[in-house]
């Protein structure tokens, strides 16, 4: 008998295999993107079309609990925490395109019906999970008895950081030699 | 043609790659921080690549979740990070991480 069993098999579903190349090859542009725009505001899009390849990208390698955590919590999460950033300090330059303007209206149309065909194509076919995503055990039922321990110690750690956070953030800022401090207009003190 | 632990482990690594250059290359704090997520990102990927196609394959479940614990703790990293940055920024009124050098 053999001490090393032999390796699962690789993808070979063309339709498949062509998803996950084009997935990675849009995620390294993605993620190239991302770090060498010059405008912040551009970058932070990238980043989060990165997170959300990448949860794609679980589509047909993980679970499927993963795919949705990944999606949406940790870009979600990790989005508001930039826009937040740039909101604080920089600030976000007001669009010169107005709300409801034909050019929002349907790239706002053209989201929702990507988004739909893709729900749609989850919810019929369950491709490519059915394909390539077959785990016997239950993921979550896995998470939740072998992982209890790991799993408090990670809501102790989100716990200390939203903390620390908070603290940092909330702390007062020391006048500096050369100038800084407070962050508002000195020209507006009267 | 198939997709399986080679080519995702080359995905990974290159994606290190563009975390690594984000780090080392850039001045912004910000995008010093997107270069980490991305090395948090490339590790997570690797663990899943092993869960599915290597020899964990058994148990998939393990890798999976301990990208899902890499991603959480990236997350907090995050956090931490942006909030270090807040003050860099109140400080310096900029990014840039050497801007204490004058």
């Amino acid at each position: 008998m053999p001490l090393i069993g032999a390796l699962p098999q690789p993808i070979t579903s063309a339709s498949l295999v062509f998803f996950v190349y084009l997935v990675l090859i849009v995620l390294l542009g993605s993620a190239l993107a991302s770090v060498l725009l010059r405008n912040t505001l551009y970058g932070i899009g990238a980043f989060a079309a990165s997170m959300v390849l990448v949860a794609l990208l679980y589509l047909a390698i993980a679970p499927f609990l993963l795919v949705a955590v990944q999606l949406l919590v940790f870009t979600i999460v990790s989005a508001a925490l930039l826009i937040g950033l740039l909101r604080e300090t920089t600030g976000l330059k007001v669009s010169s395109v107005g709300r409801l303007s034909p050019e929002w209206i349907i790239g706002a149309a053209v989201c929702a019906v990507l988004f739909a065909l893709l729900a749609l194509v989850l919810g019929a076919t369950t491709w490519p999970v059915r394909v390539c995503c077959a785990l016997s055990e239950s993921f979550s039922g896995v998470l939740s008895t072998s992982y209890a321990v790991g799993l408090a110690v990670l809501a102790v750690i989100l716990g200390s950081a939203a903390l620390g956070c908070g603290l940092m953030l909330a702390a007062p800022t020391l006048p500096s030699p050369r100038g800084g401090g407070s962050t508002t207009p000195r020209g507006a003190r009267r | 043609m198939s997709a399986g632990l080679n080519l995702l482990l080359v995905a990974s690594a290159a994606l290190f790659a563009v975390g690594v250059f984000g780090v080392v290359a850039r001045r912004s704090a910000v995008i010093m921080l997107l270069g980490t997520q991305f090395m948090f990102m490339a590790g997570a990927l690797g663990f899943v690549a092993f869960a599915r196609f290597g020899l964990g394959a058994e148990r998939a479940t393990a890798g999976a979740a301990m990208a899902l614990f890499a991603g959480a703790v990236a997350v907090a990293e995050l956090a931490v990070g942006l909030a270090m940055a807040a003050l860099i920024y109140r400080e310096h009124r900029s990014f840039a991480v050497d801007a204490d050098r004058g």
